[in-house]
């Protein structure tokens, strides 16, 4: 298994680039410490050996600032796709194997989640509730991020059960347990991971969206927030654009790595044949 | 004398059934969908219902406030008044709060501001939604057609050092989100090069709007940079649609079997490829339409662009939840109504769906 | 033999990433001029990719490595059709050599109707003629397979049967009036009583307007009833060709002989019947000496050290087989 990630230049890569997204989240605020407090002599301090991302206006050097904001932005991004996945392929299996009365009820649930636009009900959800935890927001931004998955795996489902597989277990009277969870899983299994990673890139954007808009801010130090605050103080002033580069380039890089291991988890596991 | 007077009324209806039992059975396809959205909408209303009444403190009570100092008459009065306004009452019980509220909906009143008089979603709707719609639609059908191009012809030469670039340029458009893109554009092509201008519609100072050369040439600049951001980030998920849908055609045999009756290349890019590839992309741009009407909440608010996206931001910040139901509402309806409409017109598109 | 086509020691390759497949190695046949020659072979035999080649469509990223393809009409220099430019090619297909696929049940373009279809192909061939007479054109061929043409015609391919297209597909073929047409498995996924209709069609068409065919197929019972000369690929490689009866008499190799033997009739018992052990070759890794030794009856030492020569035989027939006259 691990010769054939390897071989997999894509997956390797981007897989290599989020270790070191983790690393950093784990070990980087052990080895640089962040200080919020505001240092009057050092404001917007060019890149140096000492603030290798310079200072902002409060004198704060960005570097330490990103690497505290990490663990906030995986946070993030893991709970929710972790509830993502979980709600959305529940209902989704749910959905597709019962058929009938059940599988009508949650289609009709889903599809209102796929017509109403989602990020402005982020943005009323983040506005009506306090947030000040990262499960709170991931909880806020993967309340509409399931439906989709949900349908899709619900799709998946159908075309499995149509199967000689699943059949003979029918007939054969095999428990609906067994036949969800032994032979239905592990079809969709490589799906549901690869979707666990799209979560976490669409949570990133989602999170980092919200708190652009200047709610949900919680921990300054979180990425999005860093973004918002830079803008706040006018992107007129070089000074600021450059602080807010950071961590969207950050940003940026993961979301790119992140679809590397997209895809070369596609090509892995749902090999087609690719002549050439 | 009664039985056959019966009769007599009973052909004519007897008729009218089978007329009506014949129609429904000959457009059962549309009708359950149309039945399918009109559920959606129902559900959807439900559900903004209560995500109102989720919503801290009570916005009746302070819009009668409102209107108790500006018509100076008591505040039961102002509440009763508020009451009717906003299709709202808290203080009712559940079901009948939800026929009020659904009352008002049905009659096209979408909500109130309680923060200003005299602004409405519907007013909102009516000034907004052209600014969005001119920038998302614009560079919806810009990102659209130079993604088909490009796609076709990337799956046509998939060892080119073109579908190479495609690939990074998809992986990175994917990447970055829009707003990113449209500070990258701010920063860059407004701030440091002054090329564009950063923000607003038009410049209210120069030019008055109306049907004028120097107002639209205006409108067309400002709409530069947004409708750029927009496209730039959007062209990259078409390609990656029109290559992936050309790539599963061009492995169609009906292709080979063209090639072998001699029909040019040209005949085959056009009529066999792409006419077959663009059929699944159709449900895409359909859907991609719905949600413009939500407009882009990111983008206009980095833009400073005045549609509907910004201000339902603005209205969420200063916590005016009866508009921003409404127009969350109204952007909901017109995805179901825009999909209902392209599931309505695919069977012209395809013959493979099309009903007797 | 006056032969339409010959194949001249052909190889067809497929470069793969990592090596070379032979699809069809050092195939050398000659089809009869107004005569049914048909191909039999197990999937994989490489007579498909053959066939194809003829009209240089062979599936990607396959090539023509060497080898010779020549077509000769009537009164006229021969054609290298390895040698034909894309532009020559686009004039050379379906006039001179058409094909009815395999898969003809998705041969047609879902989103247009029959008659847009013939006639974008007569027009794209230069025909001019006005719309009234090419349509009549149309007709005549959709009647000649027994369709009705006013209705076909106006028909988006979902809305026809199989045999229903499958006789569109053959009406298509003759629409440019070919000298030979190729016929891939023409009656798969067909009911019997299709097939049999079918084939008495493509009967009627070969004596009628005197075009040659060549047919592949896996059913042997359609070659004895069918067609005049066979060809017997395996591995990629002709193992056997000659007229019909000569290679049903004399069963010169053994693999024809356990093609034979493994075909099920109606009056006899079906115990008789003996499949040939084994399973088809796998053609990236194909044996050393003799490609069929492995499932060879008559199996000896020296077949697996030394690749057969075609004998040639004076009735005209050939064999690839160490063991000739066993």
């Amino acid at each position: 298994m691990i010769k054939r990630i390897t071989s997999n230049v894509q997956l390797t890569v981007g897989l290599m680039i989020m270790a070191m997204f983790v690393l950093v989240t784990f070990v980087g605020p052990i080895i640089f410490p962040y200080d919020p407090n505001p240092v009057v002599t050092e404001i917007y301090l060019p890149n140096s050996l000492a603030h290798p991302f310079g200072t902002d206006w409060m004198g704060r050097d960005v570097f330490r600032q990103m690497i505290g904001g990490a663990g906030s932005v995986f946070q993030i991004a893991f709970y929710a796709a972790v509830i993502t996945v979980l709600v959305g392929s529940t209902l989704g299996i749910l959905s597709g194997y019962a058929g009938g009365k059940i599988d009508k009820i949650i289609m009709a649930v889903t599809n209102i989640f796929l017509s109403v636009p989602a990020f402005p009900v982020y943005l009323v959800l983040a506005s009506i509730m306090t947030l000040e935890s990262p499960l709170a927001i991931a909880v806020v931004v993967s309340a509409w991020s399931w439906a989709g998955l949900c349908r899709a795996i619900r799709v998946q489902v159908l075309s499995l059960k149509e199967r000689d597989f699943i059949q003979i277990c029918k007939v054969m009277r095999m428990g609906t347990g067994h036949i969800i969870f032994k032979e239905l899983m592990p079809n969709i299994l490589s799906y549901i991971i690869i979707n666990f990673v799209i979560a976490m890139r669409s949570a990133i954007l989602a999170s980092v969206g919200i708190m652009l808009v200047g709610l949900a801010s919680y921990d300054p130090t979180n990425w999005g927030a860093i973004v918002s605050a830079a803008r706040g103080r006018g992107l007129i002033n070089p000074m600021n654009v450059r602080i807010l580069l950071y961590p969207l380039t950050a940003i940026v890089i993961f979301q790119v790595a992140a679809l590397l291991v997209v895809n070369g988890l596609d090509e892995l596991l749902n090999p087609r044949l690719k002549v050439m | 004398m009664g039985n056959s007077e019966t009769f007599e009324e009973k052909t004519p209806f007897a008729k009218l059934l089978r007329v009506v039992q014949a129609f429904f059975v000959k457009h059962h396809y549309i009708l359950s969908k149309i039945a399918m959205s009109i559920v959606t909408m129902l559900l959807t209303m439900v559900m903004i219902f209560f995500l109102l009444r989720m919503i801290p403190g009570d916005p009746v009570y302070q819009y009668a406030i409102g209107i108790q100092q500006q018509r100076r008459i008591t505040f039961e009065e102002a509440y009763k008044v508020a009451v009717q306004m906003l299709h709202y009452d808290p203080n009712e019980n559940i079901l009948r709060a939800f026929l009020r509220y659904f009352s008002g909906l049905i009659q096209g009143d979408l909500g109130h501001s309680i923060i200003e008089t005299n602004v409405s979603a519907n007013s909102l709707i009516r000034t907004r939604l052209p600014w969005t719609l001119f920038l998302s639609s614009c560079a919806l059908f810009i990102s659209f057609f130079v993604g088909i191009t490009v796609g076709g012809y990337v799956a046509q030469h998939r060892k080119g050092l073109a579908n190479k670039a495609a690939s990074v340029y998809i992986a990175l458009s994917g990447s970055i989100p829009d707003y990113l893109m449209a500070l990258l554009l701010v920063i860059n092509l407004a701030y440091k090069y002054k090329l564009f201008p950063a923000q607003y519609n038009y410049d209210a100072f120069s030019v008055t709007p109306g049907f004028n050369l120097p107002f639209i040439r205006d409108v067309l600049w400002h709409g530069c940079l947004p409708i750029l951001a927009y496209s730039l980030v959007n062209t990259g998920n078409w390609i990656m649609q029109m290559r992936g849908s050309c790539i599963g055609v061009l492995g169609e045999d009906y292709i080979l079997a063209a090639k072998a009756r001699g029909l040019s290349s040209r005949t085959i890019r056009s009529r066999y490829m792409k006419k077959n590839a663009l059929l699944p992309l159709v449900t895409s741009l359909g859907m991609a339409f719905g949600g413009l009407f939500g407009g882009a909440v990111l983008m206009e608010s980095i833009f400073n662009y005045p549609g509907l996206g910004l201000e339902i931001s603005g209205r969420i910040l200063s916590k005016d939840y009866m508009v921003v139901q409404g127009l969350i509402f109204f952007s909901g309806f017109m995805v179901i109504l825009v999909n209902l409409l392209v599931e309505m017109i695919y069977p012209w598109i395809d013959p493979r769906v099309r009903r007797e | 033999m006056d032969a339409i086509v010959r194949f001249q020691n052909v190889h067809i390759d497929y470069p793969l990433k990592k090596y070379t497949l032979h699809a069809v190695s050092d195939v050398s046949i000659d089809i009869a001029r107004g005569k049914i020659t048909a191909l039999v072979g197990e999937s994989g035999s490489g007579k498909t990719t053959l066939s194809s080649a003829l009209i240089r469509c062979i599936s990607e990223p396959g090539v023509i490595a060497s080898g010779e393809i020549l077509f000769c009409g009537k009164d006229e220099e021969p054609i290298h059709v390895e040698k034909l430019t894309e532009k020559e090619l686009q004039s050379f297909r379906w006039k001179r050599v058409s094909m009815v696929f395999q898969a003809a049940q998705s041969a047609l373009n879902p989103v247009m109707t029959v008659k847009e279809q013939f006639l974008e192909t007569m027009e794209e061939h230069g025909d001019t003629s006005p719309a009234a007479q090419k349509e009549n054109r149309c007709k005549e061929l959709l009647e000649y397979v027994k369709l009705d043409p006013d209705r076909i015609l106006k028909a988006y391919p979902h809305e026809l049967s199989g045999g229903m297209k499958q006789r569109v597909m053959i009406a298509f073929s003759l629409l440019l009036d070919p000298d030979l047409i190729i016929l891939d498995e023409p009656t798969t996924a067909l009911d019997v009583i299709t097939q049999s209709y079918i084939f008495s069609i493509l009967k009627e068409i070969n004596r009628e307007k005197g075009i040659s065919m060549l047919i592949m197929t896996h059913d042997i019972s359609i070659v004895a009833k069918f067609a005049d000369y066979v060809g017997v690929m395996y591995g990629g490689k002709l193992m056997e060709f000659g007229a019909v009866r000569d290679v049903f008499k004399k069963r010169r190799h053994p693999y024809t002989e356990g093609l034979i033997g493994a075909t099920p009739s109606i009056i006899h018992d079906i115990s008789a019947i003996k499949p040939i052990e084994g399973t088809p070759p796998d053609i990236m890794n194909l044996p050393e000496g003799c490609v069929f030794w492995p499932r060879c009856v008559y199996f000896e030492e020296r077949c697996r050290q030394q690749e057969p020569d075609t004998v040639v035989y004076p009735d005209g027939s050939k064999c690839k087989c160490l063991l000739e006259g066993r």
